[in-house]
């Protein structure tokens, strides 16, 4: 039907982002293809050590589900702060990521989590990462024909420790900072920062996780070579949720609170 | 003090249930948005891009010739009508003519069968505009090289209210001035022990009404009908008369439920585009804004406040001088009676022999500022409580002692020729401090403060209502003012039955139809249960007299033998209850008594304001540190009301107010980049949450019967809001130690304060 209607028509999943743009007329589409209505596109499996997740899956029923609840805890505590209880019970995780809202929670916590998107096309299908799946401010590298059938998020081994954190003052988070750790007694052996909602796509630095590497006791003290490696990174904007600057300062100060956090 | 201090009630000062609780929750209370006229097209608004700029012509052509449009209407399609309208001076042209004033200003309008059809036709009109140099600010506006944004004179608005004159169209883009003076305050301040002085921004803030402007019009070659969200129909109706130049009573406004004004829906917004466009369609029209166009309507007025306040050695506040400059938007407006009311409210209900307070308003090229709940009071609270607080900690006092040592005591005239103080401070603050634990320790990061506000509440006598007494004893209160949330629809049959003695359900209401209510001035200025409340105790009084007159004619007696008593009269053994007096009197069950009251400046409401709006706050914030996110941990109200009629709603009013001042103080703020408003709309204007709300709130009243009201009632549901941000800026200094002197106190704000402070060392 895409193939078909080509750019008079979009896919629309929960409509928690679409039916408010087209709302305010910044979108406009003839056609909405509803991808609620394919079945097993709405369901939460354990399969080979990841969570499947179907693009139509609600933040609401992540938040609920006993297999994220059990095996990925940070995702279900994660989603219960994402937006409002009416965007949660309709939008969804795929609609959430194909949006690619800089602002979006879910992105930044599962490239952390080295999350895959599956993707299907009239040309096949394919996997890729979260970063290679979203390439912008409301940019994917999906082709118009192209749907995104879910993501898979590999089970942290029990050493992976980790935590998502998010700092809100609007309707969206003005930062989200997401910490995987791999620990080892009192080491870290690796470690995944990622902040979002401060610039355009959810941002990770090999550099600051280089740093977020070694003794715990040695990582608290380079905690600031790491926000600010990540910061620039980043490279936050100034918009009306803070200066950049300001951004820059709550990325050490969430860093330093979600190495504790992860480490509880 | 009131002459009538009753106790024994039976129904006022009981927490009824409101009346419209019911309908609204399940979702069935009427609105305009509801109604659905036979015939009726709908209106979408193309409104400007541009701040400033000539509008050089406009084509309507391709727009009016698509499909299902009836007509496109435009500044130059009024020939026949006076298209100017405003409340202070007749400044607003319906549509833009000649020239924009601000970006989102209505430019034309499409009427069409549908509202998706009258909205895509508005990209079909071509308007060619000749861009001109803007202003947003009120120093932009006064630089020697600004562009003027109205070049003529203008007639007076009728109805304006106020003592002073407009400045507005003499030559400059200065709006309105107001000057208060009393004592020498030069020399106070050369004499004082301590001086406090600083410059504080109060931002432009959306009263965020849960329903847009909305309005239907039904006009004809003879009559004008409309139903609108308007808080004040008779208001409307007087402009409207004016741009269709007819009779009173050829123009209807009538006003169902509205989903809640804050003053936002004070006086005339979108009547008269609504009216044109169906007197050009010759048919009912609909207009329904949406929010984001609704933030393009109105606004309040931000102000810039240069204050210092002196005190003498004693502790005794001394001298208060003030300059304010307000910006006041493209439009009057109603901002001229906000200038003369922020300029007073400077005082506080402080007695300060020496007072100098000069306040100005620009015309700028930004949405036009009008009402806003607390009315210009909020804008010189946030300097005036918080140098209240600087100058406490100047001369080494406890803020909340040194406010109990200055604030005006009852009956005082602290305000020079003003109705003596009507309010119990004391007792106000006292209460306050004592529901936040005044004085306990705290934790670190955690401020404690309480904060007051006195306002001359504009509340202007002039109303009237009819009260009609039916055979069955049931009772239809005829009235002027409009539910807006507030709870009028609860509180007047409270009132009624009351007097006359019959059971609350048994009293309806019928409101806001200028065709059948009588006159009443505005639902405003906290002024319904004073104003509105007396003239319905005293229609029921009247309506009493009359029945007497008829129960002595039924049971052939003198009138003075008949004894009134509850819900009827007696006279010797026999006893009649109202419904019989008028069944027996017209010798069928059917019939009925019209008692009628009419209130005006005289008697007890001859001195101005009518009351002091008085109230009481305080807060407990924790703010942390690194984020500079402040935390409300507790929350207290006083409103000082006199006597609450319905004391469930008269907290709901203080609890609301103090979370609206509240989201002044921590969150909104509308924020222009250039000629654009940036966050006009649902999701970027931040207003506060349930999950904003204290971890703990305690209500309270303090009920004095100190007010003109029924039985001593005043006004409230605006005061809470005055002192909140004041309150967060005073609890932050005592948590975090910075002085921050601008509202929203946003956490990248208080960060940078404590930043600066700690670079300084």
């Amino acid at each position: 039907m895409l193939g078909e209607l080509g750019d008079k028509a979009r896919l629309y999943a929960g409509g928690t982002e679409l039916l408010l743009a087209m709302k305010h007329d910044l979108l406009r589409y003839e056609h909405l293809i509803d991808v609620k209505t394919i079945s097993d596109l709405n369901k939460i499996e354990l399969k080979n050590g990841s969570l499947m997740i179907g693009s139509t899956v609600t933040h609401r029923a992540l938040e609920r589900s006993p297999v994220v609840k059990e095996n990925l805890p940070v995702l279900a505590q994660m989603e219960t702060n994402v937006a409002n209880v009416r965007v949660r019970a309709s939008g969804t995780l795929g609609g959430n990521l194909c949006f690619a809202e800089p602002h979006s929670d879910p992105a930044t916590l599962l490239l952390a989590l080295g999350a895959r998107a599956h993707v299907q096309g009239k040309a096949g299908s394919k996997t890729v990462g979260i970063d290679k799946l979203i390439t912008g401010a409301y940019e994917t590298s999906l082709a118009s024909d192209e749907l995104l059938v879910g993501v898979e998020i590999p089970i942290p081994t029990k050493s992976k420790q980790a935590a998502y954190l998010k700092f809100q003052l609007h309707e969206r988070p003005t930062l989200g900072l997401a910490l995987v750790l791999d620990v080892d007694g009192d080491n870290v052996t690796t470690a995944t920062a990622v902040v979002g909602s401060v610039s355009t796509v959810p941002t990770q630095s090999g550099k600051a996780n280089s740093i977020l590497v070694g003794s715990k006791a040695q990582i608290e003290k380079q905690l600031p070579d790491a926000a600010e490696a990540l910061a620039e990174a980043a490279d936050p904007v100034d918009d009306l949720e803070g200066s950049a600057e300001y951004k820059c300062h709550l990325i050490r100060v969430f860093l330093k609170r979600a190495f504790s956090q992860a480490l509880s | 003090m009131s002459a009538e201090k009753k106790t024994d009630f039976h129904v006022v000062n009981h927490s009824l249930p409101r009346r419209d609780g019911r309908v609204k929750v399940t979702g069935k209370a009427q609105y305009v948005a509801d109604l659905r006229l036979i015939g009726m097209a709908y209106a979408k608004v193309l409104r400007s891009t541009y701040a400033h700029a000539k509008i050089i012509s406009i084509d309507k052509s391709r727009a009016e010739a698509r499909p299902g449009v009836y007509c496109v209407v435009t500044g130059y399609d009024l020939e026949g009508l006076s298209p100017y309208y405003g409340h202070a001076v007749k400044d607003h042209p319906l549509l833009a003519i000649d020239k924009v004033r601000y970006a989102g200003e209505p430019v034309a309008a499409v009427v069409a069968v549908d509202e998706r059809t009258a909205f895509e036709a508005l990209e079909f009109i071509d308007v060619k505009y000749e861009e001109l140099k803007a202003v947003f600010t009120p120093a932009e506006a006064l630089a020697e090289d600004a562009p003027l944004l109205h070049e003529r004179q203008f007639e007076a608005g009728a109805l304006r209210g106020f003592e002073g004159e407009v400045s507005a169209g003499k030559g400059t883009n200065i709006c309105q001035t107001h000057k208060i003076q009393w004592g020498d305050v030069d020399k106070a301040f050369k004499e004082a022990a301590a001086v406090v002085e600083g410059n504080y921004y109060f931002p432009m803030t959306y009263a965020y009404a849960m329903e847009p402007y909305v309005a239907v019009a039904e006009v004809n070659d003879q009559d004008v009908t409309i139903y609108s969200s308007a808080q004040h129909p008779f208001m409307v109706r007087h402009d409207l008369k004016s741009v269709f130049n007819l009779p009173v009573s050829s123009v209807r406004l009538i006003v169902p439920f509205v989903g809640g004004g804050y003053g936002s829906k004070s006086y005339t917004k979108i009547e008269p585009l609504v009216a044109a466009c169906s007197w050009k369609a010759k048919r009912p029209v609909k207009l329904q804004l949406t929010v984001e166009e609704a933030m393009l309507t109105t606004r309040s007025d931000d102000a810039y406040t240069w204050m210092r306040t002196a005190a003498d050695a004693n502790g005794k506040i001394i001298a208060r001088q003030a300059k304010i400059v307000m910006n006041t938007g493209a439009y009057a407006e109603n901002s001229p009676l906000v200038v003369e009311k922020s300029t007073n409210r400077c005082v506080g209900p402080y007695a300060i022999p020496n007072v100098l307070i000069e306040n100005s308003s620009l015309y700028t090229n930004t949405v036009p500022a009008s009402s806003y709940r607390g009315f210009g009071c909020a804008q010189v609270t946030l300097p005036g409580e918080s140098q209240i607080d600087e100058l406490a900690a100047k001369i080494g006092k406890d803020p909340y002692e040194f406010r109990l040592a200055n604030a005006a005591k009852p009956g005082e005239e602290f305000f020079p020729g003003m109705r003596p103080f009507d309010g119990t401070l004391k007792q106000d603050l006292e209460t306050a401090a004592k529901a936040i634990g005044w004085g306990k320790p705290l934790p670190k990061g955690h401020g404690r403060t309480v904060a007051c506000s006195g306002s001359d509440a504009g509340a202007y006598p002039l109303t009237s209502t009819a009260i009609r007494v039916h055979a069955d004893g049931s009772v239809t209160i005829m009235t002027g003012s409009t539910e807006l949330g507030q709870g009028s629809h609860t509180v007047l049959p409270q009132i009624a039955a009351e007097e006359l003695g019959i059971p609350f359900e048994k009293v309806r209401v019928v409101s806001s139809d200028t065709a059948i209510t009588p006159y009443d001035r505005s639902t405003g200025a906290s002024r319904t249960t004073t104003l509105m409340g007396t003239a319905v105790l005293e229609a029921s009084r009247e309506a009493i007299q009359q029945m007497v007159v008829m129960a002595a004619d039924v049971l052939k007696v003198k009138i003075e033998q008949v004894r009134v008593v509850r819900g009827g009269v007696r006279c010797g053994e026999a006893q009649l209850k109202w419904s019989e007096v008028i069944s027996k009197f017209y010798a069928l069950p059917d019939g009925e008594v019209i008692g009628r009251a009419y209130i005006r400046k005289s008697g007890k409401f001859s001195a101005l304001p009518v009351f002091w709006e008085t109230a009481a706050t305080g807060v407990e914030i924790s703010v942390d540190e690194e984020t500079g996110k402040i935390t409300m941990e507790k929350l207290a109200t006083v409103g000082d009301v006199g006597l609450a009629i319905n004391p469930a709603l008269a907290e709901g009013q203080d609890i609301g107010a103090a979370t609206m001042g509240m989201g002044i103080g921590l969150f909104e703020e509308l924020v222009y980049e250039g000629s654009q408003l940036v966050n006009g709309s649902i999701l970027d204007y931040r207003l506060p949450r349930f999950s904003d709300l204290p971890k703990e709130v305690e209500l309270h009243l303090v009920q004095n019967q100190d007010g003109v009201g029924p039985y001593g009632a005043k006004g409230g549901g605006e005061a809470s809001l005055n002192s909140m941000a004041a309150n967060i800026a005073n609890a932050v200094d005592r948590a975090v130690g910075v002085r921050i002197r601008q509202a929203p106190l946003t956490p990248e704000r208080i960060w940078r304060a404590m930043k600066e402070k700690r670079d300084k060392g």
